[in-house]
């Protein structure tokens, strides 16, 4: 509460409950979850030019989402015991159906990825169909977590599994940018001019792709802001913190203005054509989802509630 | 039913406060409570232009909520509540994910450092099982905490429970707080931003080995 009046004579410091971490998990199965989803595009279209985009993906994602459950296990106060979480489930806590789409995902990932490497186009096909919702829900079930945990105001928002799925395609996008463009320049040499011409016009569109995404994720962060500040005092507090509080400079500056506008304004902007400008909008994407991660979890933990 | 279900809460009569931390000491002492964190505390804050100050003193503990949104969320089923309303922790169960910690709205919970698991008020289970009463409850030199079964009619709690106007933290959260207050301040009870809410340092990676 804003009372400037009061004077705290004595209160406790409480602890951050969840760290760095989670922010980087949260960071990698998003990865892991937009390229997926790039990558059962390219198969179902089927087109020729997109062969090189599927197989990148399609090996991204399993292995992002071996790295990602590192950093959760990691974050536990007793690492050993994690199989708790197989044997003493609980349906409801968000944690519960992660833990097991954290271990069907991945699975259904690597059979994914030897069909698509195999060349086996029906299978392959099929299993990208039946992977696209179950890679919405790792990545989603991440937005439930921190949506479900109705003490913290700015995390408590039915926006937030969408705002966080949004942004997953959005540093997925950009992370295959820059590996498909890392392949055109390095790994491309012996393709034919017009095979290379392709390759680049395909990165190009997918990285106008990746700015209308970013339009979407401007548009849901707005609206939540939004709402936030016409809610409840501690809504209002929430907004507050990350438009001019303590993570104003990290939310406003890189999350906004490095990570969303700046790589809107190369990839549209007069600097279209040039592949430079389009890996470096890729890479401060994904700097600014990272931010994004972590003002979303440290900022609203430090939010008081005593 | 020839019994009804035990329901243990607590009143805390903020007429006979006086802000002394004496449940504070003795929730340390019985729990073993480390530096660093608590499972009791007394909030205090001054209000109002000088020279028309005054103190209010606000004890905090853990709610033991009728609808406790750390059990729902806890993904281990360590955190569970007992028949008679006391919400624990099973120290052998709980995995350390903090996600209980982040889900309750009044801060009660923490990570004892020592033994790497999640510890909170249990209503004291340990004396309450044996007949005794909160060692807050003991401790306190005014009596401003009473404790007992709101179930039963002839009971100090409900009495008191029924003869004054009763005020819970957050309910608006839909917690459903066992710990009731009288004549507390709204003020108190409210989030105050003082700067050092929450410890930052050593937050961001810290490896367990
Ligand atoms: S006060 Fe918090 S920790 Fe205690 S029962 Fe309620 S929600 Fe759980
Ligand atoms: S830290 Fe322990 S008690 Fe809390 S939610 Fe995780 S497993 Fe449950």
């Amino acid at each position: 509460m804003d009372n400037t009046d009061v004077n705290v004579v004595y209160s406790v410091q409480h602890q951050l409950p969840l760290v760095m971490y989670i922010a980087q998990y949260f960071f990698f199965t998003g990865l892991s979850a937009g390229s997926f989803v790039i990558s059962v595009v390219a198969t179902l279209l089927g087109r020729r030019e997109f062969k090189p985009i599927g197989k990148i993906t399609a090996i991204l994602a399993p292995i992002l989402l071996m790295i990602a459950p590192l950093n959760l296990i990691a974050d536990l106060e007793q690492p050993l015991r994690f199989w708790h979480l197989f044997i003493f489930y609980n349906w409801t806590s968000p944690i519960t159906y992660g833990s097991f789409l954290l271990t069907a995902y991945p699975i259904m990932g690597i059979i994914y990825a030897i069909m698509v490497f195999t060349n086996r186009q029906t299978p392959a096909k099929i299993l990208g169909i039946l992977g696209v919702p179950l890679a919405i829900s790792v990545h989603g079930y991440t937005g439930f977590i921190l949506a479900l945990a109705k003490a913290r105001a700015l995390w408590n928002t039915a926006a937030m599994p969408t705002i966080f799925l949004v942004s997953a395609m959005v540093s997925g996008i950009g992370l295959v940018v820059v590996i498909a463009a890392a392949r055109w320049k390095w790994f491309d040499k012996d393709a034919t001019p017009e095979q290379r011409q392709s390759d680049k016009k395909l990165i190009t569109q997918l990285a106008t792709f990746m700015a209308y995404t970013i339009m979407l994720d401007l548009f849901l962060i707005v609206s939540d802001i939004l709402v936030l500040l016409t809610a409840h005092s501690d809504a209002y507090q929430a907004g507050m913190l990350i438009l001019t509080g303590n993570f104003a400079p990290i939310f406003l500056g890189v999350e906004i203005f490095l990570g969303s506008i700046v790589p809107m304004v190369l990839v549209l902007g007069p600097t279209r054509k040039s592949m430079k400008a389009i890996v470096i909008a890729s890479i401060l994407v994904n700097i600014g989802v990272y931010a994004m991660r972590f003002v979303m979890v440290i900022g609203g933990q430090t939010i008081p509630l005593s | 039913m020839a019994l009804a279900q035990k329901r243990y809460a607590m009143v805390i009569d903020m007429h006979r406060c006086i802000g002394c931390h004496a449940c504070t000491v003795a929730c340390k002492a019985e729990m073993a409570v480390p530096l660093e964190v608590n499972a009791t505390w007394v909030k205090i804050i001054e209000k109002g232009p000088y020279p028309s100050t005054r103190r209010f003193y606000l004890p905090r503990l853990c709610n033991n909520c009728d609808n406790p949104i750390c059990v729902r969320n806890c993904p281990t089923q360590a955190s569970y509540k007992r028949d008679d309303g006391i919400v624990v922790v099973d120290p052998h169960r709980c995995i350390g994910c903090k996600y209980c910690i982040a889900s309750c709205p009044y801060d009660v919970r923490y990570i004892n450092p020592f033994k790497n698991i999640v510890e909170k008020c249990y209503f004291c289970q340990h004396r309450v099982d044996a007949g005794l009463e909160p060692a807050c409850v003991e401790g306190c030199p005014t009596r401003a905490m009473i404790f007992g079964d709101r179930n039963d009619s002839k009971s100090e709690i409900s009495q008191l429970l029924a003869s004054n106007a009763t005020t819970v933290l957050k309910e608006e959260m839909e917690t459903g707080p066992n710990v009731y207050y009288i004549a507390a301040d709204e003020t108190a009870m409210s989030n105050v931003e003082n700067g050092i809410n929450y410890r930052t340092e050593g937050a961001f990676f810290k490896l367990r080995l």
